[in-house]
């Protein structure tokens, strides 16, 4: 009895040891954004980043909070100085994973951000960019919902910029849509949102 | 208990583990501060924290920051935050309690000051950006010319016969071209009297242009006026094929890319026999204008650097006959030309703070001439070669140094069976050597300062010159700035002079330059004033330059006016339009000019206003543009005087269509000066005066009111989404 109440112990003590610092940063980061103050998430995940300098996820989520806090901000000089720290974070993450969809992704989404706040001035060399981006990244890894959605959902905007029937492009949508609920995250703390909003885009674009 | 001896080591680590634990976080330093700008402001949302460890936080509304940690002994804390400087400082972890930080505002951010003094460009996150890439090609009057584009910018005056740049009083030779800092020793296209010419680079190989109209850069040289500095693009994007078919002829394209390098090409062949056939006009055209044209870039990255080999050829060639006052059977003249242009360029780093550029450019002009009985031929053979430096001592001070070579051999033959000249072919050999060095002072995010000098000797004329340049820049609000800038410049007189008369001085001119500049939301205000000094300039006694004319150095000159400038993106959803105007007075005394007076290149008052509309449900986009240009001089000799008389004005209005049949498809139209109207670029008089006395004269007009453009643009490329409109 009493070696069965060490051993209990022991794994409970094992466990809560095994959550490494890194694993309550990268939580705590990820409750602080869930609360709303992503900003403060955002410089929890540069910190984890300089104290963990071989691994892509906390530069890749600081690059992913400065890119998606970009695409409702008008302030030019605010939008570029955010960008150009999710660029920085985004090459970080390059040179310590090479051949990483989810990092092609962001860099698309980046893109788009800035085809966003000015598609006359950015839109012509931008956008090319953005469709290679996910041309690679399907190549890479055709699974990810985040790469199948975002390039559809790409390829459906310009079709509707161009004045195209996109209505062809619903059943692509739908399908990426479905992988969210199969696809397996890589590991702990690697990238796995965009279902909701998948599910928001799939019903205001194609009334699923 | 009964415990065996497994058990025990296991209790002991146990026991140690549940102990160092919570005394981890009992042993604590507590790290706190406050994080404010220079005026005491606090800066909020601040990240602070011990480099290489977890332990940090983030700055509250009052600037605080408060943290724990366990580490001990020395540690680097680091406060960051987007557009300060970041901030460090090493100390005990005990001391770092009750901090005052002071952030620096980092001058390199985008609200930062710039020098904006004379110069324009047109990229994707320059500063000072007034025109953006594409607009080259849509604006409605440039038919795809980005000398056409820039002809829209305040600065330039309006000379439609001619199609080169003229900026602010200087002839169009006064203004130098460079292709990623090499320079390009034939830019146009060759034409003939009344027939303007195009640059003979496609646009859509740059994805970077830097209009200068005074003041520029001491790495620049052996320019009067301006510079117009092109960046060709560094990757393209994906593999594709262009097609282009158009009413003037057709081109291809293709571009390749591997994991490091890529190449393009396109050649094109533009013929306007249909055209003339299905609108002649004023010209008797033997052989209509052809050309072919083949363009190929090579681009390869390297670890440290990009390496790039550009090389142009084309041969053009036409025969027309032209009406002349004084030839009751018209001026043949026929033209045939070819030039080949190579650049090699290689930009790098050399550790932390140092930057090499080096490059070079070789030119291979051959132009065949005939009019009347005249036979000219000539070669020019040019190269250029620049190595450039640049040291970042840090975000504030920057040198650039280095050092450049120009080398020209020109040699021309002229004949004509019925004179017996004594030289029949003649020539120049011009070597210049350069050095330059430029420093760039930023102080603040409010204030920099730029101050260059560049030395050159001229081997021909064996004469030094030294050109010192400074600009300085002040922001007076958010938004504002106001910049000041000053030069010298020399330039060597033009071929056509030096193949006759190698012993002259270099030409000078002294820019002053006062800017103003307010940009917000997508709307941008410039205003400049500027005075211009003409020193030493060309003169000769014939009515044009040959051998027996006598030459000097005594001419001069000056030139001053106002330029606005006004863009704006906002007002009119879907509407982007923008206006220039210019000033100018300008006079001089140079080649065979009597007298000093205002030359036929110049006039008052210039005005362009260019507007784009892109109409989503039509997949369209439509532009239009107004040119207005005053009178220019020229000499009746019917009265006294010397370009004592002016022209009507000039006017223009063109618009321009885009519409995408697919995302891959275009059609494109354009025409320009839609509503005809009878513009005169000058007077031909007569050599000798009629029965009453009087000279005749005849009205020099464009060899054509109007132009038609109609082109169909085809893209294949692997994912579908590349287009042409770049190309346009």
């Amino acid at each position: 009895m009493k070696q069965l109440f060490i051993i209990a112990i022991t794994l409970i003590s094992f466990t809560g040891f095994s959550q490494s610092k890194f694993e309550k940063g990268m939580t705590k980061g990820f409750e602080l954004w869930q609360e709303g103050k992503q900003w403060e998430a955002a410089n929890l995940f540069e910190r984890i980043s300089q104290a963990e300098p071989d691994n892509w996820l906390p530069p890749f989520y600081v690059a992913q909070i400065n890119v998606l806090y970009s695409f409702n901000e008008k302030d030019e000089t605010k939008l570029t100085a955010q960008l150009k720290k999710a660029q920085d974070f985004i090459n970080d993450a390059k040179a310590i994973s090479k051949d990483n969809a989810e990092i092609l992704v962001i860099q698309a989404q980046l893109y788009t951000a800035w085809i966003v706040f000015d598609g006359a001035k950015y839109g012509m060399t931008y956008s090319q960019k953005v469709a290679q981006l996910y041309s690679e990244a399907h190549k890479l890894d055709p699974s990810n919902p985040r790469v199948a959605f975002g390039k559809v959902e790409w390829d459906m905007g310009t079709a509707r910029f161009f004045g195209q029937d996109t209505s062809s492009f619903c059943e692509d949508l739908k399908k990426a849509a479905a992988l969210y609920e199969t696809y397996e995250p890589k590991g702990p703390f690697h990238p796995k949102g965009g279902g909701d909003y998948a599910k928001q885009a799939l019903a205001e674009n194609c009334g699923e | 208990m009964n415990l065996s001896r497994p058990h025990l080591i296991l209790a002991v680590i146990l026991t140690f583990l549940l102990t160092t634990i919570p005394y981890d976080t009992f042993a604590q330093t507590e790290i706190s501060g406050t994080v404010t700008q220079k005026n005491g402001t606090p800066i909020e949302g601040a990240n602070v924290y011990l480099d290489g460890t977890y332990d940090g936080g983030s700055t509250n509304a009052q600037g605080q920051f408060s943290f724990s940690t366990g580490e001990e002994g020395v540690q680097t804390l680091i406060v960051s935050y987007v557009t300060y400087e970041e901030f460090m400082m090493a100390a005990d972890v005990t001391q770092l309690n009750g901090l005052t930080v002071t952030l620096r505002e980092d001058v390199n951010s985008l609200d930062a000051v710039v020098l904006s003094a004379g110069t324009f460009e047109a990229g994707d996150n320059s500063k000072v950006s007034v025109l953006k890439p594409l607009d080259v090609v849509t604006t409605a009057s440039a038919l795809g010319d980005f000398v056409g584009a820039l002809q829209t910018l305040p600065g330039t005056t309006t000379v439609a016969e001619d199609g080169r740049l003229f900026v602010r009083g200087g002839d169009a030779g006064e203004t130098q071209i460079f292709i990623d800092g090499i320079r390009v020793f034939t830019p146009y296209t060759p034409s003939t009297n009344n027939i303007p010419t195009r640059g003979r680079y496609s646009p859509f190989l740059f994805d970077g242009i830097t209009f200068s109209t005074g003041g520029y850069s001491a790495e620049y040289g052996q320019a009067l006026s301006s510079v117009l500095l092109l960046n060709t693009i560094d990757e393209p994007t994906q593999e594709k094929t262009d097609i282009a078919i158009m009413s003037v002829g057709g081109s291809i394209g293709n571009t390749q890319k591997w994991e490091k390098s890529s190449l393009s090409f396109n050649t094109s062949y533009i013929n306007l026999a249909p055209y003339i056939a299905a609108f002649p006009d004023r010209n008797d055209w033997e052989k209509p204008f052809q050309a072919f044209a083949g363009e190929t870039v090579f681009r390869r990255k390297f670890d440290k650097g990009l390496f790039k080999m550009y090389a142009a050829f084309d041969a053009t060639n036409f025969e027309l006959t032209q009406e002349d006052i004084n030839i009751p059977e018209g001026v043949n003249f026929k033209l045939n030309n070819k030039n080949l242009y190579t650049n090699t360029s290689y930009s790098g780093t050399l550790g932390d703070s140092w930057k090499i550029q080096a490059g070079g450019s070789f030119t291979h002009s051959n132009n065949k001439v005939g009019f009347l009985d005249n036979e000219i031929d000539n070669i020019e053979n040019s190269a250029h070669f620049k190595l450039k430096f640049r040291k970042r001592f840090s975000n504030r001070v920057k040198l650039n140094f280095g050092a450049e070579q120009f080398l020209t051999d020109f040699n021309e033959s002229f004949d004509n069976p019925f004179i017996d000249t004594s030289i029949d072919s003649y020539g120049f050999n011009n070597n210049i050597t350069a050095v330059f060095s430029e420093a760039d002072l930023i102080f603040s995010r409010k204030f920099a300062m730029k101050v260059g000098l560049r030395a050159e000797h001229s081997q021909l004329f064996d004469k030094f010159t030294i050109s010192p340049r400074a600009s300085v820049a002040y922001k007076t609000g958010k938004g504002s700035q106001v910049s000041l800038a000053y030069g010298d410049f020399y330039q060597q007189p033009l071929n056509d002079i030096l193949k006759f008369q190698q012993d002259l001085d270099p030409q000078k001119t002294q820019h002053y330059i006062l800017n103003y500049q307010y940009s917000k939301n997508n709307r941008i205000f410039r205003a400049e004033a500027y005075r211009k000094e003409y020193k030493s300039l060309v003169m000769f006694d014939t009515q044009d330059p040959f051998f027996d004319s006598n030459f000097t150095n005594d001419g001069d000159g000056y030139a001053q006016g106002l330029d606005f400038f006004f863009r704006d993106n906002e007002s009119i959803k879907n509407v982007d339009y923008w206006i220039s105007y210019s000033y100018l007075d300008s006079e001089r005394k140079y080649r065979n000019y009597p007298i000093s007076t205002t030359p036929s290149f110049a006039n008052s008052h210039n005005l362009s206003v260019v507007g784009k509309w892109f109409i989503t449900d039509w997949k369209s986009q439509v532009g239009v543009s107004y040119q207005y240009g005053s009178g220019r001089a020229f000499t009746n000799p019917n009265d006294q005087g010397f370009l004592q008389d002016k022209t009507k004005g000039f006017n223009s209005v063109s618009f321009n269509w885009a519409y995408l049949i697919s995302q891959q498809k275009i059609l494109y139209f354009s025409v320009n000066n839609a509503f005809g109207f009878n513009n005169i670029n000058g007077y031909q008089y007569a050599n000798t005066p009629n029965t009453m006395g009087n000279f005749n004269r005849r009205a020099l007009r464009p060899a054509a009111d109007q132009f038609f453009f109609v082109g169909f643009f085809w893209t294949i490329s692997e994912d579908g989404t590349d287009n042409q409109l770049d190309t346009l």
